[in-house]
């Protein structure tokens, strides 16, 4: 049986591979959204059998140190990069963006030792896996739409053709529509993870790091869902909100929970 | 409503106040990060802010109420904003510790409640039982199972077990253990008028205080000029190797130092001691003690209503947006708003 280590380094190949073609394919102008597509879908199946490997071996999912965190969100941003590509043709054109972003969480999570976990009590609870489903899906749907405003501040700020991705304006109106159903999946991950507070220490918000961190991005997507409709003409301004949104879920999501030592970390 | 009074409903109501507000709000919690400053207190003037704004843009706002399912999610978020205020007025939070073999006492727990808490913390009774705590190498804290004696309101007591993550519930409040625990040495003061008073004096939590197991103690009848007894727990063998899985445990070879002045006297279980301030101490054991977090929050269930229903709208309201919109249509780029 093959090991962990190995199927997961065969899906970073794959994941970089997939990456390395989109950026090939769009400076030589042409599409190669097949390939690149068939390339995600086989590293996501190596990396799926590597985290079953690990969730069997240590009896928990991939969610306690960085590592494992990398690892879960590196297949969890792939899969709905994937699905969302599959499902809406005109974001495959935004891959060229998006794929390169993940290929530094790729980079990332293959640089962080893989060691063994357990898992802290407070883990223990239905509501953990809700809050976690739903920040991936948060998260995955900002990665699409950083893509599509990176398409357009690549285009606009670097003079990038990147022909067979969506215009300007057609990419920062996508990109608003996923952050639209992007904020849904956030309030129900705040509302989750304060469920998950409330069951793990007694009390459903206490302004810790990380939800100091959750709830600003929540605010600066609620500000930037105000600003837009208002300001649709401003194309790059949007698109480069939607950017900083993403460097701040970025922080939220990687940073934090492995600076503070607040209860979100599963201190012990 | 008048020209003016309606000019002055749609600028409370406005976006630019929605996104001023929105801003200070950041900037509170941006200030809570890097200043370490109360949130909860600094943060209710922006949330107050953007209660009225919402008001006004829902009763200024046409096409808002155009919208009913984004309406909702916008009431929503502003009952969710008031059900907060009632949680924080009502709200108690709280520590104590109980000591092995003893009641609950409400007079011993630190609380900082609400104004408005209906407190019934004195209604509340159990007895501590023993206690169970896994590590793992490396003095990584695992389950903590704690056995209490609760009435089962027939006249009988009930045995209750309390974890981190499953606590007593009784009525408003929840007691959850916490990593706070430690050792309690009881003794036994004989007073000069042969009075004699059993208590327990709580050692600092153990093992986070390993080398600090020490605790002033007054005798009964010892007035506040008499400087206090110093009393100090010594654990000749280790308790735990913190490089092996270990469970807590009390030591089978506790002493008790008893230090007064100059005077140092050594007492195992059982042994007296004459006190040079006059009186005899006694030590008779040494139980565990353990610390419980108490909360009472009264809105919890209304308020996660709250927030999935308004999640639930916002969610009906998209999906509407989307399928009338489509992805790539002129007018599926945006999502019109109020005016």
């Amino acid at each position: 049986m093959p090991s962990e280590t190995i199927l997961l380094d065969l899906a970073a190949l794959l994941y970089l591979a997939a990456a390395g073609v989109a950026v090939i394919a769009a400076i030589a102008g042409k599409a190669r959204d097949r390939t690149v597509l068939t390339l995600l879908a086989a590293a996501l199946a190596l990396h799926t059998g590597a985290i079953a490997l690990r969730w069997l071996r240590l009896d928990h999912g991939p969610y306690v140190n960085l590592f494992e965190i990398l690892s879960s969100n590196v297949w969890s941003l792939h899969l709905i990069a994937l699905l969302a590509s599959l499902g809406v043709r005109r974001l495959r054109g935004a891959l060229v963006m998006t794929l390169p972003v993940l290929g530094v969480l790729v980079l990332w999570m293959m640089a962080t030792p893989a060691r063994d976990t357990a898992v802290p009590m407070t883990y223990q609870t239905i509501w953990l896996p809700v809050h976690m489903v739903l920040g991936k899906l948060f998260l995955g749907l900002v990665v699409m739409a950083l893509g599509l405003c990176l398409v357009v501040v690549a285009r606009r700020a670097f003079g990038w053709r990147l022909s067979h991705a969506p215009d300007c304006a057609e990419a920062e109106g996508l990109a608003h529509r996923v952050m639209l159903a992007a904020v849904v999946f956030q309030t129900l991950m705040l509302v989750a993870g304060a469920a998950w507070a409330r069951d793990a220490w007694g009390r459903y918000w206490a302004w810790d790091p990380l939800e100091s961190w959750a709830f600003l991005t929540w605010l600066a997507v609620l500000a930037y869902l105000h600003w837009r409709p208002r300001n649709q003409g401003a194309t790059v301004l949007n698109a480069a909100l939607v950017i900083g949104i993403y460097v701040i879920a970025f922080a939220t999501f990687f940073g934090v929970p492995f600076v503070s030592l607040a209860p979100h970390k599963g201190a012990i | 409503m008048s020209g003016t009074g309606l000019k002055i409903l749609r600028a409370v109501g406005s976006h630019g106040a929605t996104l001023a507000l929105l801003g200070l709000m950041a900037l509170v919690v941006a200030a809570g990060l890097a200043f370490e400053i109360e949130v909860a207190d600094w943060i209710v003037p922006p949330v107050a802010g953007l209660l009225v704004n919402l008001v006004a843009g829902l009763v200024g706002q046409a096409t808002l109420r155009a919208q009913p399912m984004l309406f909702a999610f916008h009431a929503m978020l502003g009952v969710l904003a008031l059900l907060v205020g009632l949680d924080r007025l009502t709200a108690l939070n709280g520590h104590v510790e109980v000591v092995e073999g003893a009641m609950f006492d409400p007079a011993l727990a630190v609380v900082e409640a609400g104004p408005l808490h209906p407190y019934a913390l004195d209604q509340v009774a159990f007895v501590q039982g023993g206690f169970e705590i896994r590590y793992l190498p490396g003095m990584k804290r695992r389950e903590t199972v704690s056995l209490l004696r609760v009435p089962d309101g027939a006249g009988q007591w009930r045995e209750a077990r309390v974890g981190d993550d499953d606590p007593l519930i009784v009525g408003n409040y929840r007691f959850y253990t916490s990593f706070n625990k430690g050792f309690a040495p009881v003794i036994t003061y004989t007073g000069t008028d042969g009075r004699s008073v059993t208590g327990a004096v709580h050692m600092p939590s153990y093992p986070l205080r390993d080398f600090d197991q020490g605790n002033a103690w007054r005798p009964p009848g010892w007035g506040p000029e008499r400087a206090p007894v110093k009393l100090w727990l010594h654990l000749p063998e280790p308790v735990y190797d913190p490089n092996t899985a270990w469970t807590f445990r009390k030591p089978s070879n506790p002493v008790l130092i008893v230090i007064e002045g100059e005077a140092r006297q050594e007492l195992l279980p059982g042994q007296a001691a004459a006190l040079a301030g006059g009186g005899q101490i006694r030590f008779d054991e040494l139980r565990a003690w353990m610390g419980y977090t108490i909360t009472a929050n009264l809105f919890n269930a209304w308020m996660m209503a709250v927030a999935i229903t308004a999640c639930l709208a916002l969610a009906v309201h998209l999906w509407g947006k989307f399928q009338s919109q489509p992805a790539g249509s002129p007018a599926g780029t945006g999502v019109r708003h109020a005016e």
